[in-house]
């Protein structure tokens, strides 16, 4: 272990007592050295921006936003330890993908040995760690109930209704929510899935619509459909978003 | 038990159609000619008494044939037979009584009646026996709407107390997990810390447990059951949870229903204190005033972080327990202000008898 290069860890959970516990677990690990702590989610999206940690040890349940949202912020894939108290959804998440998770409280053998696992999977030849991170991500407890955008070091939280069309524009998201357009890198398909399906409509390759934010049809040409926004916003329909349309009003 | 015979007050008006039948039956003997009022009379009215009698078998022939699964030609067919085995009867009585009767009390019969006069007198009979069928099949159905109407409220009851039941026993696990972390994270640096923690959460749940089991108590218990409860959080969350309890006296002597105030202070926590930076106090107002006990629970919350209904299912909870137990004299209100949360109980004023 000596001849390894140190890794930093930061450490994010909004109780004290909780970061003391694993600095203290962390002192018999001369490998790795504390970055940074963090007690609560904005602050953890922040650090991990500034500090690229090699390890961090995130608890789910925080002011601000929760773990999962902080991992979507980031892009931050490998290298996360989870902590938790209880969180049915989440460890049922974490068992499908393959997830190391800590339930708290835990042993410190216990925290050895995710310790352990996470080194090996920073080594080198590492196999991809992220896959099932990405997932898990991707997929996190569906319907999404707000959308969060980060812009540079700011954190724009979107209640989903407020929201009220997403249209694809390369590869990022255009979300378009009271008269503001925030900008996201992600693909249609993945947020299409994370939406509520009866609240939220796909109606072109490139459109997302709100049902709620929905006011009128309109035929601008024979077999030419666009939806009239609440806000005056037009938005282009396909055919099969049409019939789709159709059958839910 | 037959549903007319094991009320006097039922029985009593059924007799009374009896006795006005056995009139009815005396006054068509007398206006057909076949017999004098008197003997008419004293033929008919005693036959009608014992028939009654009789008739309420009809209660039986409805009930075998319940409503929901009644077919109308099999309906008509029994309710036919019977009532013509019924005339039957009816008629060897009519003759008996006639001819022994008349001769006891009279010397000669009662009404001594044509061929055609039994044909009317039967056929009343069978008129009778059916009336009285269909009597009791209105009250079949009006007995099983009720005892349907009974068996829902009974139910509602049953669900309702279910529902308590899990409320006051729910442990929260959250709490429960991450209190023993901060245990375990005490133990290496503050051992004394680690213990009076320990105890607090033993206390904490075991009054939790003991106050469940019943109906009321005094608001000064739960608000030690809250001390031990606050005493716990403030070593989780450190110097961002303060607490300002003030109950006064008269107010800690009231009861209310376990687990009031227990849930408001954890919903200011987690909604509430938790999600600030810097964290707040907590404030808690409990007194009494034109025979209402009033609690006020005042919390600070953060501006940006407003899911609307956040602290919905367990103010909704709430509510509906008090609903419960007091009707419209229990009163609790919230509001959410850009920085704040305050949410007030009234309650009318209730204290231990004797004590």
């Amino acid at each position: 272990m000596t001849s390894s290069p140190r890794l930093r860890a930061l450490i994010v959970d909004d109780e004290d007592l909780a970061r003391r516990l694993i600095r203290e677990y962390l002192q018999g690990h001369d490998d790795i050295e504390i970055a940074g702590e963090c007690d609560n989610g904005l602050d953890a999206v922040k650090q991990i921006g500034a500090l690229s940690p090699d390890l961090v040890f995130l608890d789910i349940q925080m002011p601000r936003l929760t773990g999962l949202e902080v991992l979507e912020l980031t892009g931050r894939r490998a290298g996360v330890i989870f902590t938790t108290a209880y969180d049915e959804h989440a460890i049922k998440a974490f068992e499908l993908h393959a997830v190391d998770y800590l339930l708290k409280p835990f042993s410190k053998a216990r925290f050895d040995d995710a310790l352990a696992r996470a080194r090996t999977l920073h080594a080198p030849a590492a196999p991809a760690a992220g896959a099932g991170l990405d997932a898990l991500v991707a997929r996190r407890t569906a319907p999404l109930e707000r959308i969060l955008i980060r812009d540079r070091e700011q954190v724009h939280v979107v209640p989903i209704d407020q929201v009220e069309c997403i249209e694809a524009q390369g590869d990022y998201l255009a979300i378009h929510a009271e008269g503001k357009c925030h900008l996201k890198p992600q693909r249609i398909s993945e947020i299409e899935e994370q939406l509520d399906a009866t609240r939220f409509l796909r109606v072109h390759r490139s459109f997302i619509i709100s049902l709620a934010h929905l006011q009128a049809i309109e035929r601008p040409g024979p077999d030419r459909h666009a939806a009239r926004l609440r806000s005056g916003k037009r938005v282009p329909i396909s055919r099969s978003g049409y019939e789709k349309l159709r059958t839910l009003v | 038990m037959h549903p007319i015979l094991a009320d006097p007050r039922r029985l009593l008006w059924y007799e009374l159609a009896w006795l006005a039948a056995g009139v009815g039956i005396a006054a068509l003997l007398r206006l057909t000619g076949q017999a004098e009022w008197s003997g008419a009379l004293e033929f008919a009215l005693p036959i009608c008494l014992v028939w009654s009698f009789v008739a309420v078998s009809s209660y039986y022939v409805c009930r075998s044939l319940p409503w929901s699964q009644r077919r109308w030609p099999v309906a008509l067919g029994l309710f036919g037979g019977v009532s013509l085995l019924a005339a039957l009867g009816w008629l060897g009585l009519g003759e008996a009584w006639d001819s022994l009767g008349g001769l006891l009390l009279r010397g000669k019969p009662f009404v001594a009646l044509s061929s055609p006069g039994w044909v009317m007198y039967f056929a009343a009979g069978f008129a009778l026996y059916l009336l009285s069928l269909l009597a009791h099949d209105v009250l079949v159905a009006f007995e099983s709407v009720q005892a349907a109407a009974r068996r829902e409220a009974e139910s509602r009851v049953l669900a309702r107390d279910a529902e308590l039941q899990m409320l006051r026993t729910q442990i929260n696990p959250h709490f429960l997990f991450n209190s023993l972390n901060s245990i375990s994270a005490l133990t290496g640096f503050d051992p004394a810390a680690a213990r009076e923690m320990t105890v607090d959460l033993a206390q904490f749940f075991r009054r939790t447990l003991a106050l469940a089991e019943r109906e009321r108590i005094t608001l000064g218990e739960e608000v030690a059951l809250c001390g031990h409860f606050l005493a716990i959080e403030k070593r989780r969350f450190g110097a961002k949870l303060q607490a300002d309890l003030q109950v006064s006296a008269e107010a800690a002597a009231c009861l209310l229903p376990p687990m009031t105030l227990q849930p408001l202070l954890e919903n200011a926590i987690k909604h509430g204190i938790r999600q600030v930076d810097g964290g707040g106090t907590i404030a808690v107002d409990a007194r009494v005033a034109d025979g209402m006990l009033h609690i006020a629970v005042v919390n600070p919350v953060a501006a940006d972080d407003a899911p609307p209904n956040a602290h919905g299912v367990g103010l909704r909870n709430i509510r509906e327990r008090l609903a419960v137990l007091y009707g419209p004299r229990a009163r609790i209100v919230w509001q959410r202000s850009p920085a704040q949360f305050a949410i007030e109980i009234h309650l009318p004023v209730d204290k231990e008898s004797g004590a």
